[in-house]
């Protein structure tokens, strides 16, 4: 990596930063998927994997627009019912008897990331602007669900990223790491999925992007370490390639 | 149990058969297994005839017990800390007991009005002292992760027993005593 494509170093500027997946300079910075592998595909049609008993998507003259899932409240409060039976409760007494679809309509709400798209959330909040210095959203607070326990995980993340041109709404930062934290997720690819997600919308020369979270799979059971967190990092273009710029976010995440 | 977990995966519009999916209904089922163990246990199985003739007359304290349940309502955790207090009648129970104690009805489907006064009763049965306090401070995700949406919100209970309900006096030097 050359120093041409860098926006900035020791604060002075010394060339035109160069964005991440322009055709001319992809060849210099590696995002080898621009989709991430395990990312389920949003909005779900009929043909999304696990999706085809929804019978929404087989009507079509209906305005194919999600919620679609409500349809499987039922069958998902049934097996609430029996998990809720199997536990050795009682699902008829008066504080569980609406239990199941409580429980069914909460999982819902935690992965609602599936039914919601990149371009639906940016709005085209995104803007042109002659800003080449780092622009960063850190401490956004973040709430999942462990694909493996199907036990929640939260905690914050902070996003930077060099633009090039072009800005994006903070508040649409805050609202992709909604879409892909309302998911069943592993730290790492939802890390992941929020820096690729802010290079496709604003082709910036560089993103960073920190998640720290508690994991409730990790403190409730299991190993039981409860004061544990879980640190994940991408760093995209210039954070990954210059130190120096890596460095400048990181001090500004960590300062008080 | 394994299947009606691979239906709520289906329902939520996952596909199963990827690889982070696979194992997940079985891990899922015994994560909840795990969480709500506290069925199978009385306080007589994990008091453990840890209990010592003491001429102790004051108050002890066991505070910041970190607590972990799920809540009835929605099947999703929430968690805090309680603190249990007791005045000993000749009777004192060994310590980690009083936490086992709150981890028995803390792993179950709760709430936590409930939780509080299962501890302080469980205590009063146990030792049969002059009077328990317990309070319990939560916090819960169904709150804060869906619904209102409240972050910081914490949930406080309290249950008084004996003579901790007859005298205001010894209330505030337990709650001053637990801040």
């Amino acid at each position: 990596m050359t120093t041409n494509g860098e926006c900035r170093s020791n604060g002075v500027m010394k060339s035109k930063p160069r964005p991440l997946l322009s055709r001319s300079c992809s060849e210099n910075y590696e995002i080898n998927d621009v989709e991430v592998p395990g990312t389920p595909k949003t909005p779900r049609t009929s043909t999304t994997p696990g999706h085809e008993k929804c019978t929404f998507h087989h009507d079509l003259e209906l305005d194919h627009n999600p919620p679609t899932r409500e349809a499987m409240l039922p069958e998902m409060s049934r097996s609430y019912r029996l998990l809720l039976g199997s536990l050795g409760e009682n699902p008829d007494r008066p504080g569980l008897l609406k239990t199941p679809e409580r429980a069914a309509k909460a999982m819902l709400f935690f992965t609602k990331g599936y039914d919601q798209s990149l371009e639906e959330v940016l709005n085209n909040a995104i803007f042109d602007e002659d800003h080449d210095e780092m622009v960063v959203v850190k401490d956004i607070e973040m709430f999942s669900m462990c694909e493996h326990h199907l036990v929640p995980f939260y905690g914050k993340v902070s996003i930077g990223y060099l633009p090039c041109g072009k800005i994006l709404g903070l508040s649409k930062l805050a609202r992709i790491v909604e879409i892909y934290s309302r998911r069943l997720q592993v730290q790492e690819r939802l890390t992941k999925q929020i820096a690729v997600a802010v290079t496709k919308a604003v082709q910036p020369a560089g993103v960073a992007v920190v998640v720290e979270g508690v994991h409730m799979c990790m403190v409730m059971r299991g190993v039981q370490k409860i004061n544990s967190k879980t640190v994940t990092s991408t760093m995209l273009g210039v954070f990954r390639d210059d130190p120096k710029t890596r460095e400048e976010f990181l001090n500004l995440v960590h300062s008080k | 149990m394994i299947e009606a977990a691979r239906t709520l995966l289906e329902g939520l519009g996952e596909d199963v058969r990827r690889e982070g999916l696979l194992k997940t209904p079985e891990r899922m089922v015994e994560a909840l297994l795990y969480f709500t163990r506290g069925y199978t246990q009385t306080p007589s199985d994990v008091v453990n005839g840890a209990m010592f003739h003491e001429e102790h007359e004051d108050m002890i304290i066991v505070k910041d017990i970190d607590l972990y349940s799920m809540c009835e309502h929605h099947v999703v955790p929430f968690f805090g800390k309680a603190h249990v207090a007791y005045v000993p009648d000749k009777k004192v129970l060994g310590l980690s007991k009083v936490a086992r104690i709150v981890e028995i009805y803390s792993r179950r489907l709760q709430i936590q009005e409930r939780l509080t006064k299962n501890i302080a009763a469980a205590v009063m049965d146990t030792i049969e002292p002059r009077g328990v306090a317990v309070v319990v401070e939560s916090r819960h995700l169904c709150m804060v992760m869906r619904g209102v949406q409240k972050t910081q919100s914490v949930t406080t209970t309290s249950a008084m027993l004996g003579i901790f309900q007859e005298d205001g006096k010894l209330r505030t030097e337990f709650f001053s005593l637990i801040k």
